[in-house]
């Protein structure tokens, strides 16, 4: 007990003479992420990514003149905890900002918290839309830029049946709802679209394509469904099973002798990073789409992607693993996010929340690695929209590119149904 | 050298015959042009390679699709399309010369694997299809006949009219009469038409169902005296013809993938039948023996990989030589286990089970700390990646081998416990373990190798598992629950019984599958399974083990 004591009183010691030794010219920024749990393999690249992005401003003098100090929250694929170091964040360490969050439900768990402190959250993984808090500005993907910009594609190369499958949460099944409803506006008929529906009392359809639960490994039923879907040629599949699931997924697809040349599988949840555990040589022609490439051949990407892999090498930055890094796009939405804010502070000429908010609220841009990102008033962002086919290396070739695309949250029954 | 191996590989890949490289030399000259080339004159290039190319060349389309062809800049600033199974780096390497099968060397730091575009590979499937039209293999040639036919052009079914008398076996027959059916759906009309439709019924052709559908909606939606009724009556018999065949290839196929389910289930929950059901070990730490069994799979792939490549006969080796591995892995750590922890607490299971689950977790994180928390993943050997078709079912190569390998270890398991020495010795212990020791057997030493036999049995589980998903530090735990679901279901101190209950959970759930979807599916199999252990207690077949009374 005694020990306790003095470990306590010293740490506090050190706090204090640490926050006296930085002073006045730095500014706290928060980073709320799963370090641990399941969810730490996608988002401790997202940390690592937004350290690098604070050490480059902080090397070019910080923003408004103060250095950034990061304050790194592990919100442990734990939701609830995700709330509480939210609420630490705003009303002990006192941030000007906060980066983070990956799931959706983390993210709807931490908006109450953001709400009530009005802190302000930056938000970059792709979602489902239906919804704009006034904390939070979502750099990430809206539905129009990734999931209707694919089915256009795809559309447009012939495909006339599309078969849904994602693992069963709020946004697979959200967003094939949208999808839903967007494929009967581009007049596809209703029984062109597989994985089956499930409607409500009044005959209202309120789930649409076939879900797996989290980590569900036996997918010979749907594969075989998908094989007899797919028989008649024509036939794509929309994929949104998120995480390791998609092992076994696309090992039962190709055992199946399904190829991407007759029946292309598009996945919404995979990314480079993803890849790097996935078995590429099953994945070969199958599509992807996203607002970032690692591939992209832009000078400002290749320095993005050369300052990144230099910085790994010399960073000291505990826990960072160094080795066959790669960088995606919830990556680079981080980065952009990052960057945006720095904008709209040196805009407001101050750090407090309304005017910051304003100022991105006021149409701000950014020269990003995906090409310009611009903030609007929805809080969304205007961004580029590539989609991809997969190479035996796990990375994307750009086949299609959409530019300067408008985010837009609100999209269920805005599609009109062709008669 | 370079050149045996290399076709090995092909040989290997696409299952072909033999390969001349004297015949591959004309169209791989062109095609080795367009790899170098690009945009338009790519196109014309690959459209010369569809007329010079022989059959033998389809491999090497292959081989480009999967990245093994690279462009490599020599110091004489020319490129040369090579064929490079390799990873990219640094220093000098050689490699064959696409164009004429010379082996040349490169700098590999000035040399990267050249993909074809969307555009190049829709062109070569086409080429593809139309040079497996004389592949050695019947299904492979009644595939291409199938998909050139759903291409619905004039070129196409001219082909395949004019190859339809070549074939002689029934199965390629079948496959060019559904093709050439398929194409006179679009192109001919009236009596033809029909003549088209009813033969597609009669082939019970899934590849047409969708195009009939369509007619047969687009001729009802007519004004009712422009139908053509005996049109509508042929493609109505013909699509009742084909869903009936589905429904009867739906039946056997689930029962099939029931099957395989099971066996699975059945791999996954021998060990725990064993150190649970007959030595009465509340074993939480089994799923972390699967485990192990999974990284020592992933540890032998990683040596073949650095010492023969990630492909080629060599390499697919790994799997076997990987299965006893992973058993004698698993058994030495059940065994050392059995002895540091399990022994010291046979007569409290409410200790073992908080002990082992204990276990379970520094396991876990020692996994962690070894391979990062991120899973690894293991390549299925090329045997394993295939499928066999049967009238319509798919029968894939790794499921059919799981179902084989259930069936081997649970025989050689009940052989071990029924014919030898061991397993007597091993049974009474079980049964009266007083009794045994007292008529001279040492039961300290039968428990060691008991546990140690059903740990090894999860390792194996685990080998098989690195080839269904990845392998990671907690992939053990999403199958404990089952296990021990199957073993109590089964009945507790019974082999059998757990085998049984493996089939019978497999098959149901996969039948519930289609109709209630994976989640509700899943549920109401956890229901029917706790009303079933409700109604008998001790499990399907109780056995009368007194170990569990005392």
């Amino acid at each position: 007990m005694k020990a306790l004591w003095i470990k306590l009183v010293a740490s506090l010691f050190a706090a204090a003479s640490l926050s006296a030794a930085r002073g006045e010219d730095t500014v706290k920024v928060g980073i709320l992420h799963s370090l641990s749990g399941t969810m730490a393999i996608s988002e401790t690249s997202l940390r690592d990514i937004l350290i690098f992005t604070f050490d480059e401003i902080n090397a070019k003098g910080g923003v408004l003149g103060k250095k950034i100090e990061p304050v790194v929250a592990d919100g442990a694929s734990d939701w609830p905890l995700f709330a509480e170091k939210a609420e630490q964040l705003l009303t002990k360490d006192k941030v000007s900002a906060v980066f983070g969050c990956w799931t959706s439900v983390s993210r709807k768990s931490v908006l109450p918290v953001f709400e009530k402190n009005k802190g302000l959250l930056f938000y970059p993984v792709q979602y489902e839309g239906e919804e704009m808090s006034p904390n939070i500005f979502y750099t990430a993907e809206a539905v129009n830029q990734q999931a209707t910009p694919a089915v256009d594609y795809l559309l447009k190369e012939g495909y006339k049946k599309f078969y849904l499958i994602g693992t069963d949460y709020v946004y697979p099944q959200t967003t094939n709802l949208v999808l839903l409803e967007y494929l009967l506006s581009k007049g596809i008929p209703i029984a062109n679209i597989g994985g089956g529906f499930r409607k409500d009392a009044k005959g209202e359809i309120i789930s649409a394509g076939k879900y797996t639960p989290f980590g569900h490994t036996d997918f010979q039923q749907i594969v075989a469904e998908i094989k007899e879907f797919s028989a008649g040629g024509k036939a794509c599949v929309i994929n949104t099973i998120n995480g390791d699931s998609n092992v076994p997924f696309f090992k039962e697809i190709a055992a199946a002798g399904i190829k991407s040349d007759n029946c292309p599988i598009v996945s919404f949840s995979l990314s480079e990073d993803e890849f790097r555990a996935l078995p590429t040589k099953d994945l070969i022609g199958h599509l992807g789409c996203w607002t970032y490439f690692m591939s992209l051949d832009t000078p400002a990407n290749k320095k993005f992607v050369g300052d990144f892999q230099t910085w790994l090498t010399k960073t000291d930055y505990p826990g960072i693993k160094k080795e066959n890094r790669v960088t995606c796009s919830p990556m680079v939405l981080s980065y952009d996010g990052v960057y945006l804010w720095k904008a709209a502070v040196e805009k407001a000429g101050s750090f407090e929340v309304p005017k910051v908010m304003a100022a991105l609220q006021g149409g701000l841009s950014f020269d990003g690695p995906g090409g310009k990102v611009t903030s609007q008033k929805n809080h969304h962002m205007t961004k580029n929209v590539y989609i991809g086919e997969t190479l035996p290396t796990g990375q994307f070739q750009v086949v299609k590119s959409f530019d300067n695309v408008v985010g837009e949250p609100f999209l269920k029954g805005t599609f009109k149904k062709k008669k | 050298m370079m050149r045996a191996r290399l076709l090995a590989i092909g040989l290997c890949l696409a299952g072909l015959g033999k390969l001349s490289a004297h015949e591959a030399s004309k169209g791989s000259a062109v095609l080795a042009q367009a790899v170098l080339a690009n945009g338009e004159e790519r196109t014309k290039l690959l459209d010369e390679f569809g007329t010079e190319a022989a059959f033998a060349d389809s491999a090497l389309v292959e081989t480009w699709r999967r990245g093994e062809i690279w462009i490599a800049q020599l110091p004489d600033g020319t490129s040369e399309a090579i064929v490079y199974n390799g990873q990219s780096g640094t220093g000098a390497a050689s490699a064959v010369r696409l164009r004429d099968a010379a082996t040349i060397t490169f700098d590999l730091a000035q040399a990267g694997p050249s993909n074809p575009d969307r555009a190049s590979r829709k062109l070569l499937v086409k080429l593809t299809n139309v040079l497996a039209l004389k592949h050695p293999s019947d299904r492979n040639r009644a595939d291409a006949a199938k998909e050139i036919g759903l291409q619905q052009d004039e070129e196409g079914l001219r082909v395949l009219e004019e190859q339809l008398p070549k074939q002689t076996s029934d199965a390629a027959r079948r496959g060019f009469e559904e093709g050439i059916a398929l194409a006179q759906l679009k192109l001919t009309m009236g009596e033809d038409r029909i003549k088209a439709v009813n033969k597609l019924g009669e082939l019970a052709s899934l590849t047409s169902r969708d195009q009939l559908t369509a007619m047969l909606s687009e001729e009802t939606a007519k004004p009712a005296e422009e139908q053509d009724a005996a049109l509508i009556k042929a493609v109505s018999t013909a699509l009742g013809l084909i869903a009936s065949h589905q429904k009867v290839v739906d039946g056997v196929a689930t029962l099939f993938r029931g099957l395989s389910l099971g066996s699975v289930l059945l791999v996954v929950a021998l060990g725990l039948a064993i150190t649970f059901g007959l030595m009465g070990v509340i074993n939480m730490a089994h799923g972390e023996f699967i485990t192990i069994g999974g990284y020592t799979c992933f540890l032998v792939q990683s040596w073949f990989i650095s010492h023969y490549g990630s492909s080629g006969s060599s390499f697919d080796r790994y799997f076997m030589v990987s299965l006893p591995l992973c058993f004698l892995a698993a058994a030495w750590v059940g065994w050392l286990v059995e002895w540091c922890i399990v022994r010291h607490l046979y007569h409290r299971p409410l200790e073992s089970l908080l002990a082992t689950w204990g276990l379970s977790m520094i396991l876990q994180q020692a996994f962690r700390l070894k391979f990062g928390a991120a899973n690894v993943q293991v390549s299925s050997p090329s045997w394993l990646a295939g499928n066999y078709d049967f009238m319509g079912i798919t029968l894939g190569w790794n499921r059919l081998f799981v179902i084989a390998f259930a069936l081997v270890i649970l025989l050689g398991t009940l052989l071990v416990m029924a014919k030898t020495r061991v397993g007597l010795q091993l049974r009474a212990v079980m049964q009266n373990r007083r009794m045994a020791a007292s008529l001279g057997i040492r039961t300290a030493r039968m428990n060691g190798l008991t546990f140690a036999f059903g740990s090894g049995l999860a390792g194996l589980a685990g080998a098989f598992l690195s080839q269904l998903g990845n392998v990671g530090p907690s992939m053990g735990q999403s199958y404990i629950v089952d296990s021990f679901m199957i073993v109590t279901v089964g009945g507790v101190g019974n082999l059998i019984g757990a085998a049984l209950s493996a089939l019978g959970i497999g098959t149901v759930d996969q039948m519930l599958q289609p109709l209630l979807g994976p989640v509700m599916g899943k549920i109401t199999t956890l229901l029917a399974i706790i009303l079933l252990l409700q109604w008998k207690p001790g499990g399907l077949f109780p056995s009368r083990s007194r170990n569990l009374e005392g």
